[in-house]
């Protein structure tokens, strides 16, 4: 990973021409502000695949908006312009994004005092879809189901979609302002709040960053322990994923079996770490628990059962009728629109994009392993099921290598609480590219920005709707599995 | 195929958990517990001083000093446990679950190295109607307000094979017109503060209202946030609390049952 920091006006053009290039990926775009309170815009671009490259500049007055060429710019956009105030000109669709109507227009927390923001009674403008016979639906933000909150409108023909729109940021809880002046050794607890289920993907990054900060050397049984923690977060996610999307087409043993795996790995995670979803496990410079040869012995038996129960109901699923009738060519997203929104994680393999932090970018015990990334094209709820089968089997085979042959040594070192400097640092959580961008001044954060690949992949999900059924919606919302205030923050 | 599925269902071994290890269980949990006997003066600073949250907190009155502990605001982030020596360790029960929000409050008396035991308040005066209700059978409408899906996840693992929670009578249900008790997550953000109180507004009374989790007992690490309005009882009436991050099946049935008590026989 490298970062280059022109910090001149031309950052803004020399990272649009960059965009525009086919070898490259837009990340992330971000703002922050400097000690004379000048702000900055930060444009993380991945270049052929291997190399994050990040473009800064200094913002005086608007910016040419990097959406027309790159449409995965649009929310990143919005976002700048509602924490910092700074305007993308030529953007099509400049409405916030944060922040609702109960928010007054000219507040923009990173930059303003936003410590008694009065309550405004603002309008917010949907697209609307006319024609004969074109209904709307609402939906959310309170959903049927113990789900998230967030806000969909379709517009339908009969049952069929025309159009659907989102509004999210329900959840929005200001988390990176949060950061802000937070002891470093704080802001794991942060970052494992941004998105409970996926929380020690987040702390594993969040800790990186901070390791990258001040190079600090964590200790290869460290490395090894976070990389179980990783993999079994992952094999979670997945294995109750494929049950979900089984209790959406009403196939409810696979749906009660599946939870019943899952619930297994939780208990003995909690038996073995003191802690369900490994929660305060990883800290800057380690992690927080070992395991004695013995204990890693028997998780690595609990994990090795519950993957071969869930490959045997997997493959129940898959060749159950009625299930494939559901999953196949429902819901599509386009290897092209994909593409253009930057999509990441299982929903990019499965339709046809082969990206994987722990390969295209490895930290920590990744760099000694080789990850094997599945890849699917047709981009349906089948395809992105098929990779979470695919991946669980995966996730255990690392799982059990690493615990076979955990490193001897200490688990933490010691961590310095002065210094200054930035770093970044990358996982792939089980919903894809997960980074972290932190800045540390006199041992205290005085920025971090999270790129959460559910805020980049959110904008994907309307578009694989149009022509499928409003019933599927569930099924296809689910495929995708984002987390609603992973997006937020 | 699914015969297959149901067949094998039906072979498997159950896994259902006994009720009587299930309530007030704490494992996995993280809640710390203080062994009164060794607290001393200075374990007591070290481990406030070492809390991120305000959760642990000194009180000095007239000549007595006192260490509180607020389960409402703790994270179960571990660094008491870590200062403290053996004087502070994993709780092994939790019995603060679905109680008042003051006794999420424990408090030790340090020079007198034990507990202040305090009397329980009662939890609502409208017991009769809410008995004649409930019965078995409760529906719970689960709402969040901001959460950050931690707590979900684990309300959700109460529908699991092992927890099972249709076993009590108890269901969670999509309108909040068919609830009896709202169970909410979060601390409430100003996005969604209007939701929740239009949910409340829409389920029929006498109702229940369940704040779970240390940001829905106190707003947790998000209360001083811009973008949060606060805990539950910010925005709309609260009945009993749950607290832990995020409190686990074990945890969420206790307190559920808890806030139910003071209202029926049957427990």
């Amino acid at each position: 990973m490298t970062a280059i920091l022109p910090n001149n006006q031309a950052g803004v053009s020399r990272a649009l021409d960059l965009l525009s290039a086919e070898n490259t990926r837009l990340v992330s775009i971000f703002g922050s502000t400097d000690d004379n309170h000048v702000r900055y815009v930060h444009y993380l671009i991945e270049v052929d695949g291997r190399e994050y490259r990040m473009l800064s500049s200094p913002v005086t007055g608007p910016i040419p908006s990097a959406t027309p060429i790159v449409p995965a710019a649009a929310w990143y956009e919005r976002e700048l312009h509602d924490q910092y105030g700074i305007e993308c000109e030529g953007h099509p669709d400049p409405r916030p994004l944060l922040f609702h109507e109960n928010w007054p227009e000219n507040v923009h927390p990173m930059i303003d005092d936003a410590s008694h923001v009065p309550w405004a009674k603002g309008q917010y403008h949907f697209l609307r879809v006319h024609g004969d016979g074109v209904c709307e639906v609402p939906v959310g933000p309170i959903h049927a189901g113990i789900i998230e909150p967030g806000h969909f409108r379709f517009s339908v023909v009969g049952d069929t979609v025309l159009h659907l729109e989102l509004r999210h940021f329900y959840t929005h809880k200001g988390t990176e302002k949060l950061f802000e002046n937070s002891a470093v050794m704080d802001g794991v607890m942060i970052a494992e709040s941004v998105s409970g289920d996926n929380c020690f993907s987040h702390a594993v990054a969040y800790c990186q960053a901070i390791e990258n900060v001040f190079a600090i050397p964590v200790p290869p049984r460290a490395q090894a322990i976070r990389l179980v923690g990783l993999e079994l977060e992952r094999m979670l996610a997945h294995i109750a994923d494929v049950g979900a999307l089984c209790g959406d087409v009403g196939f409810m043993v696979p749906a009660a079996y599946t939870a019943r795996i899952k619930e297994t790995l939780l208990q003995a995670s909690a038996r073995f770490f003191g802690t369900r979803f490994w929660r305060g496990i990883s800290v800057p410079g380690g992690v927080t628990r070992d395991l004695s040869g013995a204990e890693a012995g028997e998780f690595g038996r609990i994990v090795t059962t519950a993957a071969r129960d869930f490959a045997q109901m997997a493959r129940l699923i898959l060749h159950t009728s009625s299930v494939q009738n559901r999953f196949e060519s429902t819901g599509i997203l386009t290897a092209e629109i994909a593409k253009q929104l930057a999509v990441v994680g299982p929903a990019a393999r499965a339709s046809g994009i082969r990206l994987d932090v722990r390969r295209d970018h490895p930290s920590g015990r990744y760099r000694d392993v080789q990850v094997d990334v599945p890849q699917y094209k047709h981009g349906d709820v089948l395809a992105r099921a098929r990779i979470r089968i695919d991946e669980t089997a995966i996730s255990t085979q690392l799982i059990n290598e690493t615990l076979k042959e955990l490193p001897a040594g200490s688990v933490l070192v010691p961590v310095p609480l002065s210094g200054s400097a930035d770093a970044l640092s990358a996982v792939e959580s089980p919903r894809g590219e997960l980074l972290y961008w932190v800045r540390i001044r006199d041992g205290k954060i005085t920025r971090c920005h999270i790129k959460s690949p559910s805020f980049q992949n959110w904008p994907a999900l309307p578009l694989a709707m149009p022509g499928n059924i409003i019933a599927d919606f569930p099924l296809i919302n689910k495929s995708f599995n984002l987390s609603y205030s992973g997006c937020d923050r | 195929m699914i015969g297959d599925a149901v067949e094998r269902s039906l072979r498997s071994p159950q896994v259902l958990i006994s009720v009587d290890e299930l309530f007030s269980n704490a494992a996995g949990s993280r809640m710390p517990d203080v062994r009164p006997d060794l607290l001393t003066d200075e374990v007591a600073r070290r481990v406030v001083a070492a809390c991120p949250t305000s959760a642990l907190k000194i009180d000095e009155d007239a000549g007595r000093t006192h260490l509180i502990l607020n389960y409402g605001e703790c994270t179960g982030c571990g660094r008491c446990i870590a200062a403290g020596g053996g004087t502070f360790r994993y709780a092994e029960k939790v019995t603060r679950c679905g109680v008042s929000k003051q006794a999420l409050i424990r408090s030790w008396d340090i020079q007198g190295r034990a507990e202040v035991v305090q009397d329980e308040p009662a939890l609502s005066q409208a017991a009769e109607q809410i008995r004649a209700l409930v019965g078995r059978a409760l529906n719970i409408r689960q709402v969040d307000a901001g959460s950050c899906n931690g707590c979900e996840a684990e309300i959700v693992a109460l529908t699991n094979p092992y927890y099972d929670l249709e076993r009590f009578g108890i269901h969670f249900v999509a309108s909040p017109k068919h609830a009896d008790m709202l169970l909410v997550t979060g601390p409430v953000t100003r996005n969604m503060a209007a939701a929740l109180k239009n949910a409340y507004d829409a389920v029929p009374s006498p109702k229940l209202v369940v704040a779970v989790g240390a940001c829905g007992c106190s707003g947790g690490i998000f209360g001083r946030s811009h973008a949060v309005v606060g805990p539950v009882d910010a925005v709309i009436p609260v009945d009993g609390y749950i607290p832990g991050c995020p409190p686990t099946p074990r945890m969420l049935l206790t307190g559920i049952v808890q806030v139910l008590r003071p209202f029926s026989l049957r427990w």
